[in-house]
């Protein structure tokens, strides 16, 4: 019983950070309704940044954590301008495939700066986990679960609350009637594209700060986490993207301690699967458009 | 031929098959990341076939086609209802699934005195049908160009076909298809079926070109890739996706000077070239002004012969 509360306890941490990078593929996928391959590889790319101000300068914690997002701001402003900006409307598949090129660029450079496999990163919060009835909770796992929950809020807020998210709402619902209106849908896309590859910063600062150390296999990792999360939680919602996250980690969580690593990825891919096949809205994402998002 | 041509030339047959199967699906409207599937589940049969069942090649390549198909025919029924991103992440965990289903595969017969067969994710060594059997490189070579012709020969019969045209027919407007009393369901698993059956030749070819398979290699990196090969050589034609094969393996391959930045260079000419030709280098455009081109050349010369007058004007 205490193995199933602590399980599930650690799934809810380890479920943050992936509910934390569906939050910035959400945003990307409800405003553009393309996919970008290559918003891991450019969360990594800030990663090595700041890697290197830790290796080379010995950066503190909170330069490192500014030049995780700058490098991912920049890498996916980067992205945005190359591989959708210029696209016509309608070239989901050339878009998705171009970020996928990217990814390869972005893959590489990763490895030239830095060519061995493993890097220390520098870590969250030392100290003892906390204990609450014979529960144990890691500090730096509970930061990263507030920083979920708050971004969450602010992402939320900002798109019900403010102008600018209402800017945002309309160019998902029309951009050519957005345009019409004055909205400079442009300027506001690539905004929302810096936005979400800030919060992909943050979740990838937190994720590797937990795990101390960086790996150029951390791109692909992003991504597919990301995109299983936001996928079970639902297209476009923003609320439905922590909370897949979190469903996703407690799953993973208790497969790994029942049935070992294989089993565990098996278990979430199989949920994604079922998800997909019997309920492709997810959680808490409307039905599906009947007209195909992503035609070439 | 030096062996390393040999080997390069090889490997970008084997991989046109499984960009060939992502084509397929593509002109059906359809994003697959998960082609690699079908891929290894016929590198997988067709190995355990001849090495394990003492099978002729033929048969094992036969067997690896049917086992792929009909696992894509399986696959087609439940994601028939999914489109657009909905479709490919639903690929996608299909792929992942297969991968990690044969890293706890373990299925050996001492043969010999030696354990071969599949053996979880340490792989599946040993598939050694052309050493023993004394085919060499280059009639391996042969084996697999001449495959490769009959599924490019398959393919320009089906785009001329009906069967074809509502392939693409569905690609454009699916609604409007079945509105014209097309079974739109019927002939995306058919699509499914033809293309995972195309993936499991490639893998059964792929599986005893390297004797030796194990389950990393179809990850969703080969997914990705055989699927960008059709959006960079062209989606008007089949020759499109080799196109792509032979840019990626072929050009790259033979630049060596490029070494450490050959993605670099790459990925930026993808994308790039995505930004001027959205559907590729031989897209539909490209296809028609070649044809028609062929056409005029053709009739000319066919109304010269009818007519000898006609030849000095």
């Amino acid at each position: 019983m205490i193995d199933l509360v602590q399980n599930t306890i650690d799934g809810v941490m380890i479920g943050s950070s992936y509910g934390l990078l569906a939050l910035g593929f959400t945003l990307i996928f409800g405003v553009m309704r393309k996919l970008n391959l290559s918003y891991g590889p450019s969360i990594m790319i800030g990663g090595y940044l700041g890697t290197v101000l830790y290796l080379q300068y010995g950066a503190g914690l909170l330069a490192v954590a500014g030049a995780v997002v700058v490098g991912a701001v920049i890498t996916g402003i980067y992205v945005e301008r190359l591989c959708f900006a210029p696209m016509k409307a309608g070239a989901g598949i050339a878009s998705m495939v171009s970020s996928f090129a990217i990814w390869m660029q972005l893959e590489q450079v990763a490895i030239l700066i830095l060519p061995r496999h493993t890097y220390a990163f520098p870590a969250l919060a030392t100290g003892l986990p906390l204990e609450f009835w014979s529960l144990l909770v890691r500090i730096d796992h509970l930061i990263v679960l507030c920083c979920a929950l708050g971004l969450a809020a602010a992402v939320q807020l900002m798109l019900y609350r403010t102008r600018f998210g209402l800017g945002l709402r309309a160019i998902v619902g029309n951009p050519v009637a957005a345009h019409l209106v004055g909205i400079n849908v442009q300027m506001a896309v690539l905004l929302a594209f810096a936005g979400a590859s800030a919060i992909g910063g943050v979740a990838g600062f937190l994720v590797l700060a937990v795990d101390q150390q960086i790996t150029p296999m951390f791109g692909m990792w992003a991504t597919l986490k990301g995109l299983i999360a936001m996928m079970i939680g639902g297209l476009g919602s923003v609320p439905g993207a922590v909370l897949g996250g979190l469903l996703l980690g407690v799953l993973e969580a208790h497969s790994q301690w029942y049935f070992g690593p294989h089993i565990r990825d098996l278990v979430a891919y199989l949920v994604l699967f079922a998800f997909l096949v019997l309920r492709p809205g997810g959680l808490l994402g409307g039905a599906p458009e009947t007209t195909t998002p992503l035609k070439a | 031929m030096d062996d390393y041509l040999i080997g390069v030339l090889s490997n970008i047959g084997v991989i046109s098959f499984v960009a060939l199967s992502a084509y397929l699906l593509l002109l059906t409207g359809e994003i697959s990341f998960g082609q690699q599937a079908f891929f290894a589940i016929g590198a997988y049969a067709a190995g355990i076939a001849t090495a394990l069942w003492g099978w002729p090649l033929a048969a094992a390549l036969v067997w690896g086609a049917a086992i792929g198909g009909g696992a894509a025919l399986l696959v087609g029924i439940p994601t028939l209802r999914l489109h657009g991103l909905y479709f490919a992440v639903a690929t996608l965990a299909f792929a992942e699934m297969v991968r990690i289903l044969f890293e706890l595969f373990h299925y050996q017969i001492s043969i010999g005195g030696e354990l071969v067969g599949p053996n979880g994710a340490e792989g599946f060594r040993n598939i050694r049908y052309i050493f023993d059997n004394n085919i060499d490189a280059f009639q391996f070579l042969l084996l697999i160009y001449s495959l490769l012709a009959v599924a490019l020969l398959g393919f320009m019969l089906l785009e001329r076909s009906r069967i074809g045209v509502t392939f693409r027919m569905i690609g454009e407007d699916e609604t409007l298809a079945g509105l014209q009393g097309i079974s739109v369901a019927r002939h995306k698993i058919l699509a499914a079926g033809i293309a995972g059956a195309l993936a499991g030749v490639g893998g059964g070819l792929y599986a005893h070109l390297t004797t030796y398979v194990e389950p990393r290699i179809f990850d969703v990196m080969l997914g990705v890739h055989s699927l960008a090969y059709g959006l960079i050589g062209g989606l008007g034609t089949a020759l499109g996706p080799l196109l792509g094969v032979l840019i990626d393996i072929g050009l790259l391959e033979s630049i060596r000077i490029l070494a450490g930045y050959r993605m670099i260079i790459f990925g930026g000419l993808v994308a790039l070239l995505l930004i001027v030709r959205p559907r590729g280098l031989l897209d539909e455009q490209v296809v028609y002004w070649i044809s028609r081109l062929w056409r005029r050349i053709f009739a000319r010369v066919r109304r010269s012969r009818l007519n000898p007058r006609d030849r000095n004007v």
